[in-house]
C-alpha cells in the first residue's frame, strides 16, 4: 500500500493509498461539517443538503445523475452525522475515475427550488421512518439530553418543524459557508492509478473558493439528567446511557474503544454475561464515539418493563465493580483479539480503508498506516484502561429512556 | 481473476466447499445445518432461534462461560442464524486461528451441554426478540409477509411465536438438535486464507462418522395471496408487497433478475425514480429476489406516512404491472451492469463469499463460478426479459401493512 498527498492552492489536500492488488476501488469526499455546525434555525440543513446533492447541478437531472451512477454499477451514497458529511462510491477499478468526476460536479450543485419542495417530504418520511425506530429515536434524544445545549446535541435530521421551516435560501448560504475546499478532503483507497485521480481533481477542485471555516469546538462534562419518555404504542424499554470520554484526538482513543469493548461488546464483555446471558435484557451494548474535542460512551438496553430495575442495578454493579477493582489482563487480551481481527478484516475492503482514511485526515489531518494502528492497539495497558476509568466514571451518566406507560424507572 | 473451487465429501456425505482467496489475512467459514424453521415439527416454530443460543452455552469439556471466553480469546466474530431451510452457524477472523476455531465448532454442533437451566434463558430470549418485534414494524411487516406469502411451512418466522416458545420444552427441543443436526445434509462452506488440505483433514477427524442418514423432505401446500392488517399507532405504514416469480434452479432464473433490477437496482431504476425522486412519497423504498430451493418470490418494502399509504401501494403495484409493457435497452444495460458489478465487489469479502458458495452448494448442488453468473446475465436482453415477464405477469400480490391505518387492496 502506498500514501499519496496532494495540496491544492485553495488549501483542499486530496489524499489516497494505493493497492493494486484490490478487485475494486473507492473514493469519498468527506466534508467536514454536520448538524453541530448548525443555529437552531436551520436544523437538519446538512442532511436535507446531502440528498439535494444527487438531485444534480445546472447542467445535469437528477435523474442524469442516477443513471450515470448506476451506468457503472457503482454501489454508492452518502451519509450526514453529527460533524461531517460523507459521499462515497464503491466501483470497479475502471470506472473509478469516471465516478470521481461525477462526485467533484455533484458538489457543485444547482439546489433548485422544485426538486427542493418535493426532498422535504423525502425527509419528513425520514424523520417519520425513524420515530417509528425506538431504538435509534433513544440515541438521538438522550445525545440531546446529555450534550444539553452543546452544539452535539443537535439532532442530524433536524425536526418535522425546523424541516418545514427551512427555505432553500438558507439551504444554498449553508452551502458556501461550509462546503468549502478547505473544509473537505477527496480520498481514494484501492486498486487505481493517483495521477489520474489528480489529473481530474486539480482543475475543477482547485478553482472552488476558499472560506473562512471553523466549529465551536468545547468539551462537555454531560446534563448527568434522567428522563423518561412514554409512547403507548411501544412493547419493550428503550435506554440509553451517555457519559463524557475522551475526544477523537486523543491518544487514549485507543484505550476507550477498548474499555468500550469490555463493557459492552455483543459478546464476551460485562453487559453480556452479567445481562443478555442471563437473560435479564435482549441487548445491551456499549460503544465509545469519539468526536471532535469531545467524546462519550453511549449504551443501548433494551428490556421488558419489569426488569428495568434489576437491569440497571445491574449495570451500575458493573459500573461501580470497574471503579473498584478494575479490568483482568485477559479481559483486555480478549477484547484486543476481537478489535484487532475486526481492524483486518474491515481494512481488506477498499471501502473499509476508504473510511478510515477520510476519517483520520479530517480528525487527525494525518495518515495512519492499518501497522500504526494494530500498533497503538497492542500498546493498550490494563493502567492506561485503569486511568481512564478513574478519569471518567461511567456511573455518572446521563439517562433517557423510551418505554410503554405506566412504569417508572 | 482466478478462481477456484475446493471440494471434499465426507463418507457421511458432509460436503465441505472452499474458495481461496488471494491478498487477504482472514477466513471466513459457515456451516449450513438443516434445521431451518421450515423442517422444524409443528407446534414448535421458534425452536430455531432457542438452539442457536443454546448449543453456544457449554459444549465438550467447557461450561458455558468458558466456551464464550474460548471463542473470544481467538478473536471470532461469531454469525449465528435461522433461515426457512437452515440454521447457520460461522464466523469471520485471522486465519491462523481457524484449526482451533473449527475444533470448538465440534463441539458446538455434536457435543453442545444443552443443560435444562441454560434452555430456559435461552428461550426467554427467544420470547423477548418476538416481544422486541413490535417495536420495529419494518422488520415485523417483513417477516408477516413471508409467512402469509410463501406456502406453509416455508414462509414460517424464524423467530416464532409467543405461545409455541413458551410451550416448548427442554426434552423436546434437545430432540430437535439430534434430528436435524444432520451431518449427512450438512454443508460447511470456507473463504480466504486457509489451505484446503489440512482443513479437509481435520473435518474428517472431527466430524466423518461413516452413517448417512436422509433427512425428510419439507411437504408444503400452497397458499393465495392475500391482504393482512396489523395495527400499530406509529408514524408511518409499513407496507410489503410480494408476488411469485422463478425460482434459482429455472431457466429463466436471470430474466428474473434482471427484471427486479429494473424496478428496484439502483437509484435509476423505476421504483426509486416514480415513487420517490417524481412523487416525494417515501424515503425507504425497494424491492429484491428471494428465493427458496422450494419457491420464490419478488418482496418489495415501501414506508410512508398514513396519508401517503394507498397511492405509495398503488403506485407500487402499478410498477410492477407496467414492468411488462417494456423497458428500454439502456434500463437492461444499466441493470446487467448493476448486477455484474456488485457479483465482483461481494467477492472481496470472505464472509460474503463463505455464504455465497454455501448457498449455491444447498440450492443447485455445485457452486457456480463468478464467470458462469457473469455470462448468464449477460446473455438476457430486452427481449428476453420481456417474453419473460409476458409469460409469467404478476398475478396475486401477497400484501401486509403495519400501521395506524388499513389500505386498500385492489
Amino acid at each position: 500500500m502506498e500514501f499519496k498527498k496532494k495540496k491544492l492552492e485553495n488549501d483542499m489536500f486530496l489524499i489516497g493509498e494505493v493497492n493494486r492488488s484490490a478487485k475494486s476501488a473507492a473514493v469519498g469526499f468527506f466534508v467536514k461539517t454536520g448538524a453541530r455546525d448548525e443555529t437552531r434555525e436551520i436544523n437538519g440543513v446538512s442532511h436535507f443538503l446531502e440528498h439535494m446533492l444527487f438531485k444534480g447541478t445546472e447542467r445535469l437531472s437528477a435523474l442524469e445523475v442516477s443513471e450515470a451512477f448506476d451506468r457503472t454499477g457503482a454501489e454508492f451514497n452518502a451519509a450526514t452525522g453529527e460533524e461531517y458529511t460523507i459521499y462515497y462510491a464503491r466501483v470497479l477499478p475502471e470506472y473509478l475515475v469516471e465516478i470521481t468526476e461525477l462526485w467533484i460536479k455533484l458538489m457543485g450543485p444547482a439546489l433548485r427550488d422544485e426538486d427542493f419542495d418535493i426532498e422535504k417530504n423525502v425527509i419528513k418520511e425520514e424523520i417519520a421512518m425513524y420515530k417509528d425506530l425506538p431504538s435509534f429515536d433513544v440515541m438521538d434524544r438522550c445525545r440531546s439530553l446529555h450534550f444539553d445545549g452543546h452544539p452535539c446535541g443537535n439532532s442530524v435530521l433536524g425536526s418535522e418543524e425546523s424541516v418545514t421551516n427551512l427555505t432553500s435560501e438558507q439551504m444554498r448560504s449553508y452551502f458556501v459557508s461550509r462546503y468549502a475546499p478547505n473544509n473537505m478532503v477527496l480520498a481514494c483507497a484501492g486498486n487505481f492509478d493517483w495521477s489520474q485521480i489528480c489529473s481530474a481533481a486539480e482543475g475543477p477542485c482547485g478553482a472552488w473558493e476558499k472560506q473562512a471555516v471553523g466549529r465551536e469546538l468545547g468539551d462537555c462534562a454531560g446534563s448527568k439528567k434522567t428522563t423518561r419518555v412514554e409512547k403507548s404504542n411501544l412493547a419493550r424499554e428503550h435506554i440509553c446511557l451517555m457519559s463524557p470520554s475522551v475526544p477523537a484526538q486523543d491518544p487514549r482513543r485507543f484505550s476507550a474503544s477498548l474499555l468500550a469493548s469490555i463493557v459492552g461488546d455483543d459478546v464476551g464483555s460485562r453487559f453480556f454475561w452479567d445481562i443478555v446471558d442471563k437473560a435479564l435484557a435482549e441487548e445491551a451494548s456499549m460503544q465509545f464515539g469519539a468526536m471532535d474535542g469531545t467524546g462519550v460512551f453511549q449504551s443501548y438496553i433494551r428490556c421488558s418493563s419489569e426488569k428495568v430495575t434489576e437491569v440497571l442495578e445491574a449495570i451500575k454493579g458493573i459500573f461501580s465493580g470497574l471503579s473498584k477493582s478494575g479490568i483482568s489482563k485477559d479481559e483486555l487480551t480478549k477484547a484486543k483479539n476481537k478489535t484487532l481481527s475486526a481492524l483486518v478484516i474491515k481494512n481488506e475492503l477498499p471501502m473499509g480503508r476508504l473510511l478510515d482514511l477520510g476519517f483520520n485526515w479530517i480528525y487527525l489531518e494525518q495518515y495512519r498506516t492499518i501497522e500504526e494502528d494494530i500498533n497503538s492497539i497492542k500498546a493498550v495497558t490494563v493502567d492506561d484502561v485503569h486511568s481512564l476509568i478513574e478519569q471518567f466514571d461511567l456511573g455518572d451518566f446521563t439517562q433517557l429512556s423510551i418505554g410503554p406507560a405506566q412504569n417508572s424507572s | 481473476m482466478t478462481e477456484r473451487v475446493d471440494k471434499h465429501i465426507l463418507k457421511n456425505g458432509m460436503v465441505l466447499v472452499g474458495e481461496p482467496m488471494d491478498d487477504v489475512e482472514s477466513v471466513a467459514f459457515g456451516f449450513m445445518l438443516p434445521g431451518g424453521a421450515s423442517r422444524l415439527p409443528e407446534g414448535c416454530c421458534g425452536a430455531g432461534s432457542v438452539i442457536v443460543d443454546w448449543i453456544f452455552r457449554g459444549a465438550g469439556d467447557r461450561n458455558n462461560r468458558q466456551l464464550g471466553d474460548a471463542l473470544d480469546g481467538l478473536g471470532l466474530h461469531r454469525a449465528g442464524s435461522v433461515g426457512s431451510s437452515h440454521i447457520a452457524v460461522g464466523a469471520a477472523l485471522e486465519a491462523e486461528n481457524l484449526p482451533q476455531a473449527l475444533d470448538l465448532h465440534a463441539d458446538i454442533i455434536l457435543r453442545a451441554h444443552l443443560k435444562e437451566d441454560q434452555f430456559e434463558l435461552a428461550r426467554q430470549l427467544a420470547i423477548d426478540s418476538v416481544h422486541a418485534l413490535d417495536d420495529d414494524p419494518r422488520q415485523k411487516v417483513m417477516i408477516k409477509l413471508r409467512e402469509q406469502f410463501y406456502p406453509s411451512p416455508l414462509g414460517r418466522s424464524t423467530l416464532g411465536n409467543i405461545e409455541e416458545l413458551t410451550e416448548l420444552t427442554a426434552k423436546e427441543t434437545e430432540k430437535i438438535v439430534k434430528k436435524t443436526f444432520n451431518l449427512s445434509e450438512t454443508i460447511f462452506a470456507v473463504a480466504g486464507k486457509y489451505d484446503f488440505d489440512s482443513i479437509a483433514e481435520q473435518m474428517e477427524k472431527l466430524f466423518e462418522t461413516g452413517e448417512k442418514k436422509q433427512l425428510e423432505k419439507v411437504k408444503f401446500e400452497a397458499k393465495d395471496g392475500e391482504y393482512t392488517h396489523l395495527t400499530n399507532e406509529g408514524a408511518q405504514v409499513h407496507i410489503g408487497v410480494m408476488t411469485e416469480t422463478v425460482k434459482p434452479t429455472d431457466d429463466d432464473y436471470y430474466n428474473a433478475r434482471v427484471a427486479v433490477s429494473v424496478l428496484s437496482g439502483g437509484m435509476s431504476s423505476r421504483l426509486f425514480t416514480e415513487v420517490r425522486e417524481k412523487r416525494g412519497l417515501c424515503y425507504a423504498i425497494g424491492a429484491r429476489y428471494h428465493g427458496l430451493k422450494e419457491a420464490a418470490g419478488i418482496l418489495c418494502y415501501a414506508g410512508t406516512t398514513p396519508e401517503n399509504g394507498q397511492e405509495t401501494l398503488d403506485c407500487v403495484i402499478g410498477e410492477f404491472d407496467r414492468l411488462s409493457e417494456g423497458i428500454s435497452e439502456e434500463e437492461i444495460q444499466r441493470a446487467k451492469v448493476g448486477l455484474k458489478a456488485a457479483l465482483i465487489l461481494q467477492s472481496e469479502s470472505s464472509s460474503s463469499r463463505a455464504g455465497g458458495i454455501g448457498g449455491d452448494y444447498y440450492m443447485f448442488g455445485r457452486v457456480r463460478s463468478l464467470d458462469e453468473i457473469k455470462k448468464k446475465v449477460e446473455e438476457t436482453s430486452v427481449d428476453s426479459v420481456l417474453k419473460f415477464l409476458r409469460n409469467n405477469k404478476f398475478k396475486d400480490f401477497t400484501v401486509v401493512t403495519v400501521g395506524p391505518k388499513e389500505l386498500t387492496v385492489k
